[in-house]
């Protein structure tokens, strides 16, 4: 198959060619922050990143995030909502949206939110594929209130 | 292809993607684009912080200049800088008869004293508002027991001035220790302000200080203070130190300030004032009589942050002196509230040229008495010009002078792109012309530009395929009936050459030898001749006209009276230059509602060609039958 190239004035992209498909690895900060013995950071990659970056989602409140408000699962302020029968299902349908919206990298394939009202306590229970890999990832999250 | 950040971007999604542009050249992370991502959330960081540090400094660097700065504060700043104080809240003013009988009372004094600040109060709409004197004033005895106050002109009318009174105390501190003795007051009138300094707090005797921007000379001596408009809205009193601008307040010493605090703009309108208490001589008390000569006016709000980025550099350019005409135009509109437009001019440009004097037209407030105007114009002369100006150099009013416009205004119009009637459009044409001598002329210097009028015009509507108007000009006079009397109206631009089809000049109607007449120019002259209304000529030659200075004079004019209804005679004239027509001087351009008019013709634009319409139709009629080609016939 013969290769394509750009013209100088569309870009200086001559050398390189068209590239139909590429598969990306997935790189992000470890946001523990844990310092490498080189005195460097830690970095969390595939699959890592990505269930770093769902449970971020998960755990960012509304507003929290600059010009982005509608950004997060909201889990921490359910805390302090009132509990009733539709509670859960409501909180499903949040955290359904805030993948679909923010996260597509994470195909969600269960979802069980389960509200303890007399622990105070949110426990989640997220299963979803990675989008690049086909790797299945459970993540479990409970939350509590602290006082 | 991006190599470096774009630094000068302030928007946030801006920065953040100038950062994600960065990281999409590294290998070192990947997830940048992921809204959830670590690497997101310190981006999230890094462009919030850089989007927040580069608006402050933008905002910052907005402020540091009179012509960008938004905050009062800001440009109160930068205009004390360039020594321009920002008028206060003005307040409303009157000018009212004040006496008082007391014929049958025995015992009564020969002259009765009008305390400083006696009190009236009137009302505007539901809202009551306080008047004050802000001096003494003396009545005398007639004879008869009526006591009539005089001002210090010697006539009755007596100024009453809108607010509340307030006194403030300072004690004053080391001298060595600049003060600034704060008046928490933002409706404060500054020029109302009495600023009295005693050398001891219990001391009796004090002096009275004035104002810096009023002072003529200053020396170590003068007894000056400073008022100014702090950040807050307030103002602050600041005195010399023995040598910058006068005399210190002495240590141990006390301040005192009287002034109005007032409502400004709201208080402009009333008419009839009551005493608010009664007088007391020879142990009764008895109430004022009071006639109103002029109903309030001249309140008005702090100047506005617009007026003070305008004119703190002129002024500034001024320097309080009175050298040009801008000068004369900055100082006036500064100091009188009054006077809400100015233009001045030089002798020489005058005509006829006057060496030796500068020309000034006031356009006032509405509402003013002509006294009121004539005050305001003596303390110009007296409290302004005469200090300021260049020595040997005179000032003289000179009243504007309003040229109107008469505008007759046509325009093609397609009803099929619009919906409005070709009615309704010709009122959008009238009103647009209204608008647009209300908005751009009406003032001095307000230059009319035909072609700008008809942009206008043209964008009212779509529908509006495009317009012309043709320009008169009109001067009014008030001639002196059954006198035979000489007049020279003169116009502000070159009048047309006269030809042989049209009437340059022509007035409106008058009753002349008892029949309707005009006057108009001989056809080809500039002759001015009086034809009746069955166009025969009463006087071959009442006067002329001078096309190029634009000066029309009647000699031995007498008309037994005026048609219209009115004591004013139009003159209308054909400009030579129909496109542009600037007022020089003391000139204001107005609009003339009653003869302009705005007349749409229909113009659906389906005739595709006008060159041999009698062919065409016939050619129509008779292909009319045949295989359709009536359109190639053109």
């Amino acid at each position: 198959m013969a290769t394509k190239s750009f013209s100088y004035e569309d870009g200086n992209l001559n050398a390189s060619t068209i590239i139909g498909e590429r598969s990306k690895k997935y790189i992000d900060i470890d946001l523990s922050f844990a310092a490498r013995p080189d005195k460097d950071i830690y970095k969390k990659s595939d699959a890592a990143a990505v269930k770093q970056a769902v449970k971020n989602l998960l755990l960012t409140g509304r507003n929290e995030k600059p010009f982005l408000q509608n950004f997060g699962g909201d889990l921490g302020n359910v805390l302090f909502e009132l509990v009733d029968e539709d509670a859960e299902d409501e909180l499903e349908i949040v955290i359904e949206n805030a993948l679909d919206l923010y996260e597509p990298r994470a195909k969600l394939l269960y979802l069980d939110v389960k509200l303890l009202p007399d622990r105070n306590q949110i426990a989640c229970k997220i299963i979803f594929r990675i989008v690049n890999t086909q790797e299945q990832v459970t993540l479990d999250t409970t939350l509590s209130r602290v006082r | 292809m991006a190599t470096s950040i774009q630094s000068t971007r302030l928007d946030f999604d801006n920065i953040k993607n100038s950062l994600k542009t960065y990281f999409a050249q590294q290998s070192e992370f990947t997830d940048y684009d992921f809204e959830a991502s670590g690497l997101s959330n310190i981006l999230d960081v890094l462009a919030y912080n850089t989007h927040y540090n580069a608006l402050t400094a933008n905002f910052a660097l907005n402020e540091s200049f009179l012509n960008t700065a938004q905050l009062r504060s800001s440009i109160i700043s930068h205009a004390a800088t360039l020594g321009y104080e920002p008028r206060s809240v003005t307040t409303s003013s009157t000018s009212v008869s004040l006496s008082l009988n007391l014929a049958g009372v025995s015992g009564r004094p020969s002259v009765i004293t009008l305390p400083a600040f006696t009190e009236f109060t009137s009302k505007v709409g539901d809202n009551t508002f306080s008047f004050r004197t802000l001096i003494d004033y003396l009545a005398t005895d007639d004879g008869t027991g009526l006591y009539k106050f005089l001002n210090e002109e010697g006539t009755e009318g007596i100024p009453l001035y809108e607010g509340q009174k307030y006194t403030k105390t300072f004690y004053v501190g080391e001298v060595g220790e600049r003060q600034l003795y704060v008046i928490p007051d933002d409706t404060m009138d500054t020029s109302t302000a009495t600023v009295k300094v005693y050398d001891t707090v219990s001391s009796s005797a004090f002096t009275t200080y004035s104002r810096l921007s009023e002072a003529i000379s200053i020396t170590s001596e003068s007894t000056l203070y400073q008022i100014a408009e702090a950040p807050n809205g307030f103002y602050e009193l600041n005195f010399g130190d023995g040598v910058s601008f006068g005399r210190a307040p002495p240590t141990g010493g006390k301040i005192t300030v009287e002034y109005l605090s007032t409502s400004g703009t709201d208080a402009n309108g009333a008419f009839l004032f009551t005493p608010a208490s009664n007088i007391s001589v020879a142990g009764g008390a008895y109430t004022l009589a009071v006639s109103t000569l002029a109903s309030s006016n001249g309140g008005a709000p702090k100047q506005s942050i617009e007026s003070i980025r305008a004119n703190a550099p002129i002024a500034f350019a001024a320097q309080q002196r009175l050298v040009t005409a801008e000068d004369y135009k900055a100082i006036i509109l500064k100091r009188f509230s009054a006077v809400t437009d100015c233009a001045a001019w030089g002798g020489e440009d005058n005509i006829p040229a006057n060496y030796g004097n500068t020309y000034v037209s006031l356009v006032f407030a509405d509402g003013y008495t002509e006294a009121q105007k004539q005050v305001v114009k003596d303390n110009i002369r007296n409290n302004l010009t005469n200090n300021l100006s260049v020595i040997s150099i005179d000032t003289v009013f000179s009243d504007p002078v309003t040229t109107y416009l008469q505008l007759s205004t046509t325009f093609n119009f397609n009803p099929a792109l619009t919906g409005t009637t070709v009615k309704a459009t010709e009122n959008s044409v009238s009103n647009t012309t209204k608008t647009y001598f209300e908005t751009n002329l009406k003032k001095f210097g307000g230059t009319f530009r035909r072609s700008n009028l008809l942009a206008e015009i043209d964008n009212i509507s779509p529908a509006i395929l495009n317009s012309a108007t043709e320009i008169k000009l009109q001067q009014r006079f008030v001639p002196t009936l059954n006198v035979s009397t000489s007049y020279e109206l003169v116009y502000p631009v070159r009048l047309a050459a006269a030809d042989d089809v049209n009437v340059i000049v022509e007035t409106s109607t008058f009753i002349f030898n008892n029949r309707i007449c005009s006057i108009k120019n001989k056809l080809n002259t500039t002759t001015l001749q009086i034809v009746n209304s069955g166009a025969g000529i009463e006087v071959d030659n009442i006067g002329s006209y001078d096309p190029q200075t634009g000066i029309v004079s009647l000699t031995g004019f007498n008309p037994t009276s005026i048609t219209a209804g009115v004591n004013y005679l139009k003159v209308t004239a054909i400009p030579a230059n129909s496109s542009t027509i600037v007022p020089l001087r003391n000139y204001i351009l107005d609009f003339d509602e009653e003869p302009s008019f705005a007349n749409g013709i229909v113009d659906r634009q389906t005739q595709t060609a006008a060159l041999s319409t009698a062919s065409s139709s016939s050619s129509g009629s008779s292909s009319s039958g045949s295989s359709g080609s009536s359109g190639s016939s053109y």
